[in-house]
């Protein structure tokens, strides 16, 4: 079901959270809201839930109007970010719990909830306590209840925040297969770029209560609009190096760096602009030439990565495949992949 | 200097354990013994807390009788007897009587006795010194009389040893039951828990105790949790007032609340005006009816415990994890589902300790009972505490039996203690304590 949110606005104790937003989630997509904590995603979230109300816009589900209706009428599952499962009750009860509190009858609720338990592989911990479960069983039974009744969106709060990093991979594939197996509608908060990009169709950036860029992961990543788009994707993180327009060039005199600006020519001379490099823009191939040394080596098997300090003192990271390895303090010449980089005026938006 | 520290760090912790172990020993352990102590005696007023003597008297010949001592014992005991010897010639002189007269009984009757006094009075009066008068006569004679009727000894010795004296072939262990039955001071025994058993009152104070607890406590907890579920979901400003308002049949001083209670329920009270107004059956409804007496003793003690229960059951309501709550609404539940799947079952706790503390202090709670009805009308209202009360310590004849009181208090310990293990129990108290496994 498509969910939209328009005109979205939302103040806790006077302080406003979400100003004027505006969202539209596609039937059957996944959604990543993605951003550093206190963005407004959770709340975006919260409020698609209706555990917060919406101090002024309008929520469609598909074409119901749904803002003023409490959260008991809306239909949507939520997996909360430490599940909050009922402790009292055993999983099938805690999955068949949105079932029973509507009534259906006994032989329909065994049903329903043994199907979406084989779906989420946990039919075999029916009668163990939340207690007995660990944190990924606890994750599995939080998605098996929040499925259970064909909720119109599933609504999944930093799922992933609490489990340990082999646990995370593992349920990462496994949210996504479910996701797509049910072809339910849904929306992830994360904070975590790879969690977003691995899961998602498209991943909505959030800053400061505003929809910074919404796009599918590969184009989010080789287009950002702005230098925080840019900064927030991709592992190791892009580095960014400061200067100004000069002769249709991105210069830093000092170390009489010159990175022809191509198609954003005519930009007036001594505008300050900044230069985005992803790490594997740069290395020993490429066509702009820079002079520095290895201030930091990090192996990680595969690759090593290294930052690569410059003269004036700014830093270039790089990602290298093992084999040639570097030394810490060893002088290189390197180069940086001029059509790759990324040219931000001085306020982080893209030219 | 380092290596004494330890032994150091020992002897302060003792030191500050210790005023909390001499008022453990002083006011648990040792009131828990001393009643233990005093139930197995027949300790009141009469007997007094000290030693006492031995004495018959005529109600103690009554209660023999009753006890199946034989008939010709009794009269022998009810009898004086007049014996010549030189006690009762000196006690004659002292009394006044003429010289010659007691010189003369001296010679003519010294050792012989006489069981009756009218025997005696004919013998005195073939005496040649004899009084004219009746009266002297009767003086004289009473002077020779002997008795143990309502003679003070102070030991048994010298008691069995007068009644040897005054009985003649007694039966087979009379003069030890009589003596026994005789001492006035306290003694040993367990027919206190024996009378009590067969009382016919017993029983109903047993039932009065039951009902008062159990509708107390329905109310205490069942009221308590409706106030603090409805100021749960208030928003926090009313909240706060509600919660102040019903904390103030707690934070009144008991003897004024229950004054306000009379106020409230009396003749030309607040209940009775309106009642009359409305036409309604207009009374004195602390003492004027069953029924109304037990409402009033309900409510007075519920509405301490509610508010009670009410702080305990809001603290508690604050501590679930507001997720499971967005869960639970999430999932459909309304909120009648969400007390009745979510709320319900984390209160579990909290309801056991307001249930089994409410009613082991409604057990041994009688003052708002004492202040109000008094246990009446009749003694409808009368429980356990209450009447254990009045018989070891307000007692309305002035003869307090601190021994029964004391066994009475002892059953009502015995009582709690099996009942808190009952409680325990019940809610499964361990597998509530251990460490939570799910983290929140």
């Amino acid at each position: 079901m498509q969910i939209s949110i328009n005109n979205f606005t939302k103040t806790f104790d006077g302080t406003p959270v979400i100003d004027d937003m505006n969202l539209t989630i596609r039937d059957g997509e996944m959604l990543a809201l993605l951003g550093p904590s206190g963005c407004g995603k959770s709340t975006t979230l919260f409020t698609i839930s209706g555990i917060h109300r919406m101090d002024r816009g309008q929520l469609m589900f598909g074409d119901r109007d749904v803002s003023g209706l409490p959260s008991q009428k809306r239909n949507v599952g939520v997996v909360f970010q430490n599940y909050a499962l009922y402790p009292h009750m055993n999983v099938f009860e805690n999955i068949a719990f949105p079932l029973t509190v509507r009534k259906d009858n006994k032989a329909d609720i065994d049903r329903e909830v043994r199907a979406i338990a084989a779906l989420t592989h946990i039919s075999e911990l029916l009668e163990r306590r939340p207690g007995q479960l660990s944190g990924g069983q606890q994750q599995r039974v939080a998605l098996a209840r929040a499925l259970v009744r064909k909720p119109d969106v599933l609504l999944l709060d930093e799922p992933l925040a609490n489990l340990d990093a082999k646990l995370r991979l593992e349920m990462r594939s496994e949210i996504r297969r479910i996701q797509l197996e049910t072809g339910i509608t849904a929306v992830l908060v994360t904070h975590d770029q790879v969690e977003a990009m691995s899961m998602c169709d498209r991943i909505a950036i959030m800053k400061k209560g505003e929809i910074v860029q919404i796009d599918t992961p590969a184009d989010m990543y080789s287009n950002p609009r702005t230098s925080f788009v840019a900064g927030f994707l991709g592992n190791p993180p892009i580095s960014f190096l400061s200067g100004i327009a000069m002769e249709n060039s991105f210069s830093v005199a000092p170390i009489k760096l010159r990175v022809p600006l191509g198609v954003h020519e005519g930009i007036a001379d001594g505008t300050q602009l900044k230069l985005g490099v992803r790490p594997e823009h740069f290395g020993p191939e490429g066509d702009i030439a820079v002079e520095g040394k290895i201030a930091f080596a990090e192996t990680q098997g595969r690759e090593n990565l290294y930052d690569v300090a410059l003269a004036d003192g700014s830093v270039l990271r790089s990602i290298q495949p093992a084999g040639r390895n570097w030394a810490l303090g060893e002088p290189v010449r390197w180069f940086i992949d001029s059509k790759s980089a990324f040219v931000f005026s001085n306020d982080g938006q893209r030219l | 200097m380092r290596t004494s520290s330890p032994y150091r760090a020992n002897l302060l912790g003792l030191a500050f354990m210790t005023p909390a172990m001499v008022l453990l020993l002083g006011f648990f352990f040792l009131p828990v013994v001393l009643t233990s102590v005093f139930a197995f005696t027949n300790m009141s007023t009469a007997t007094g807390i000290s030693g006492g003597s031995y004495v018959v008297t005529g109600n103690l010949l009554r209660s023999l009788t009753d006890e199946g001592l034989d008939a010709k014992t009794i009269k022998a005991l009810r009898q004086s007897s007049y014996i010549i010897d030189q006690a009762g010639l000196e006690k004659a002189r002292t009394a006044g009587v003429d010289a010659k007269f007691i010189t003369e009984i001296g010679e003519r009757l010294k050792d012989r006795s006489f069981t009756s006094s009218s025997a005696f009075e004919r013998e005195l009066k073939t005496l040649p010194s004899r009084p004219t008068r009746v009266r002297d006569l009767k003086i004289a004679a009473s002077a020779f009389e002997q008795s143990v009727l309502n003679v003070r000894y102070a030991s048994r010795g010298e008691m069995e040893a007068a009644l040897s004296h005054m009985l003649e072939n007694p039966p087979q262990g009379a003069v030890e039951q009589i003596a026994t039955a005789s001492y006035t001071g306290w003694t040993w025994t367990t027919e206190n828990f024996k009378n009590l058993v067969i009382a016919p009152d017993t029983w109903r104070i047993v039932g009065n105790t039951v009902f008062y607890v159990v509708l107390t406590l329905a109310f205490n907890v069942l009221v308590g949790l409706f106030l603090a579920i409805t100021t749960f979901y208030l928003p926090s400003a009313g909240s706060g007032f509600f919660s102040i308002l019903w904390l103030l049949p707690r934070i009144t001083p008991v003897v004024l609340y229950a004054v306000m209670w009379k106020w409230f329920t009396w003749e030309d009270g607040f209940v009775f005006n309106i009642a009359q107004d409305l036409g309604l059956p207009a009374f004195n409804y602390m003492k004027g009816s069953v029924a109304s007496a037990w409402t009033v003793v309900i409510l007075v003690n519920g509405f301490v415990g509610a508010s009670f229960g009410m702080i305990l059951f809001s603290g508690a309501l604050k501590a679930i994890p507001v997720q499971q709550l967005w869960a639970s609404e999430v999932d459909g539940a309304s909120r009648w589902q969400q007390i009745r799947y979510i709320i319900l079952p984390h209160m579990r706790w909290p309801i056991l300790f307001v249930t089994s503390y409410q009613t082991l202090s409604l057990l041994s709670s009688y003052e708002q009972i004492w202040l109000t009805t008094n246990g009446g009308p009749g003694s409808t209202t009368t429980v356990w505490a209450l009447e254990a009360f009045k018989t070891a310590l307000n007692n309305y004849t002035g003869n307090l039996q601190y021994g029964l009181g004391a066994a009475m208090a002892l059953i009502l310990v015995a009582v709690g203690l099996v009942l808190s293990i009952v409680y325990l129990r019940l809610f499964r108290f361990d597998e509530m304590m251990s460490k939570p496994k799910i983290e929140f």
